[in-house]
């Protein structure tokens, strides 16, 4: 089997611009990256270097005002950009299901859970209701939630922060989707609950072999679930690697720095190593590599010339110290 | 929650006395003789002015004489209106069902058209539906009641003849006073259906139209925008988004999903704009000369029948805390995180 026929998903150039009182915004500036069949691919970066829009984007889901400027996402074949509204909602929950932030916010507060995941399975699949609500007492139950017969009929309020995401993540999985997006589930919980939730993904993608683009701002839970990384700075991939070799060998200054404030962590130290300075804001113009203002490595070209993403060994890396390694 | 509706109703003898016996007190600020004499018909007798006084206890202090009033009040005498000519709790039951059947006329067309037109609204910002929607909604309210339903009036009885003014027709009075047709509630809707004796139902409904359309294009501009920004901030939210990831209809989405918890909202100005209607429909009864009881308050009013006005305002206050009561038993129906037990 070659590469190229496991492919799942592949995205190519995607670029995305937001309109706001400056004009047009652009907050993905033609991100690339291939994810094959049962991988987990792990996008990491700091607030607003548009980890979320290049999620909402694989399932054409921007907010208003975002538009896709350019670039083409295939899914199994299929140029998700290019879908009716009709064919796009048969792909939305069956084939791609999609787990939020925020699962305080995330599910609808005056419609009970069982209500949510069945009608979810009944929009995609030609069976009773009965079987549908079966099928959500399996699934609450697989996700951990006890009592999911009485739980179904209540509320989100009367669930836990864990319990509502594990709620989500039942929804998600109702249809056995090929592709799972995680948009930082773990974000809103607290530590312990991390936990759980991580390890709950984790299995429940063993088991059913679904490929997963895990978005997370942290780097400890990348080393544990991923087998890829894309890195992603203001818009820019600016680095993409197996994890085992990114964590092994950092190539990009700014994954270098990533990494270095997360190892720290294990070492006491005196002060907290941390990259210097804030990304750019959106819509800033701005030449040359976006990292350059914070780059300990900055040399003068860095600060007019934005480095092409060079390949080395299976990477890609966005940095001009990489052109003559 | 049946403890709090029992909370609930507690408290209304305690909004009764409040509102009446403040109202009895202004009341006293016309000396005894000007009260007197509003129980005397004829000029000629007015020497017996002294004599009306002493009958009556006009000098007794307040708490006495409002005493007299309330121990006659809840043996259900509520004292002889001047101006209706009848006594005031009767006129109450002849007058309030009619106004009732009207407030809940209007209250239904409003909510029915601001909740589409508000949600129509949100789903089609800036498009030309919306900008109609708004136009209409902002013209109905800025339009005069009394010119509108004089308008309406004209077209539609004067030169089609199709809603006459009125309660009910001749026809319909000769029918709803003979021994055969029986009055269970007073309220002529329902009780020609109980009678089943469509006619009448008929002709009531047809003289309801005009009246409950003049009321609901004066207030349902406000229905419209608390729904269209409820709407349009329901419609940005989270859950939203889920139900679209979810390969739901956009239908679903927008209606079952954003459209219930909008409307949540829209409930609390419902119960208010009931309440407002139940005392304040008297323009549009006037126009259409409809037996309300908007009317009776009104005359009572300018005519200084003091039975009157207080039967009035104390109808009013009973009114008042069972309609907030009904609009909170309504949230609890549409939104499951409500408990009224606390």
């Amino acid at each position: 089997m070659n590469a190229r026929e496991d492919t799942l998903l592949s995205v190519e150039d995607l670029r995305v611009s937001f309109s706001t009182e400056q004009g047009r915004t652009e907050v993905l500036r033609g991100v690339s990256y291939r994810l094959q069949k049962g991988k987990v691919l792990a996008v990491v970066g700091e607030s607003g270097c548009g980890k979320t829009v290049q999620a909402l984007s694989l399932l054409n889901l921007l907010p208003a005002g975002g538009e896709i400027k350019s670039g083409r996402i295939l899914f199994k074949g299929k140029d998700i950009l290019s879908l009716s509204p009709q064919q796009l909602r048969k792909v939305r929950g069956a084939e791609i299901g999609m787990i939020f932030q925020d699962p305080m916010t995330s599910l609808n507060p005056i419609r009970c859970v069982g209500k949510q995941i069945v009608e979810t399975i009944l929009a995609h699949k030609n069976c009773s209701k009965l079987q549908a609500k079966a099928r959500a007492v399996r699934l609450l139950r697989k996700v951990g939630i006890e009592k999911p017969r009485k739980r179904l009929r209540e509320y989100p309020f009367q669930f836990s922060g864990g319990q509502r995401q594990r709620i989500m993540i039942a929804m998600a999985l109702c249809l056995h989707p090929d592709l799972l997006i995680a948009d930082e589930p773990t974000t809103a919980l607290d530590v312990t609950i991390q936990a759980q939730i991580l390890k709950l993904i984790k299995t429940l993608q063993k088991q059913s072999g679904m490929a997963t683009v895990f978005i997370t701002h942290n780097l400890a839970i990348v080393a544990d679930i991923a087998d890829d990384v894309l890195v992603l700075y203001a818009g820019y991939c600016v680095e993409q690697a197996p994890a085992e070799e990114l964590f092994a060998q950092p190539l990009h200054p700014y994954t270098k720095g990533l990494l270095h404030s997360l190892v720290s962590l294990k070492h006491k130290a005196e002060h907290l190593p941390a990259i210097e300075g804030y990304p750019p804001a959106p819509g800033m113009p701005q030449e040359g590599c976006p990292f350059a203002p914070r780059c300990p490595h900055v040399q003068d070209r860095c600060r007019v010339q934005l480095p092409p993403l060079f390949e080395r060994n299976g990477r890609q890396v966005r940095c001009w110290l990489q052109e003559n390694a | 929650m049946w403890r709090y509706i029992l909370r609930r109703l507690l408290l209304l003898p305690l909004v009764a006395l409040g509102v009446t016996f403040l109202l009895f007190l202004l009341t006293q600020r016309l000396s005894p003789e000007m009260r007197a004499s509003l129980y005397i018909k004829d000029p000629r007798q007015m020497g017996a002015l002294e004599e009306v006084i002493q009958k009556y206890g006009l000098r007794d202090n307040v708490f006495k004489q409002y005493g007299r009033w309330l121990s006659s009040a809840l043996q259900g005498d509520l004292g002889y209106s001047h101006s209706a000519n009848m006594p005031v709790a009767r006129a109450i039951k002849e007058y309030l069902p009619a106004t009732v059947q009207l407030a809940v006329a209007t209250i239904l067309l409003v909510v029915f058209f601001g909740v589409w037109f508000g949600a129509v609204s949100a789903v089609k910002k800036d498009k030309w539906q919306d900008v109609c929607a708004r136009l209409l909604s902002v013209g109905g309210f800025s339009l005069p009641i009394f010119v509108l339903g004089l308008l309406l009036l004209m077209f539609f009885y004067g030169k089609l003849g199709w809603f006459p003014p009125g309660g009910y027709s001749v026809a319909t009075d000769a029918v709803i006073h003979s021994p055969s047709f029986h009055t269970y509630t007073g309220f002529l809707l329902i009780d020609s259906l109980l009678n089943g004796n469509m006619r009448v139902f008929g002709d009531v409904l047809r003289h309801l139209v005009l009246p409950a359309v003049t009321l609901c294009i004066g207030s349902f501009a406000l229905m419209v925008r608390v729904m269209r920004s409820s709407m349009l901030e329901e419609l940005g939210k989270d859950y939203v988004r889920t139900a679209r990831a979810k390969g739901l209809p956009e239908r679903t989405v927008v209606y079952r999903h954003a459209g219930k918890n909008a409307v949540i909202p829209v409930i609390t100005l419902a119960g208010i704009q009931f309440i407002r209607l139940l005392g304040g429909t008297v323009i549009v009864e006037t126009i259409f000369d409809y037996p309300g009881i908007g009317r009776f308050g009104v005359t009572a009013a300018q005519q200084l029948d003091i039975a009157g006005i207080m039967g009035f305002s104390l109808m009013v206050a009973v009114l008042f805390v069972l309609g907030n009561l009904f609009s909170d038993i309504l949230y609890t129906a549409v939104d499951p995180r409500i408990k009224l037990n606390e």
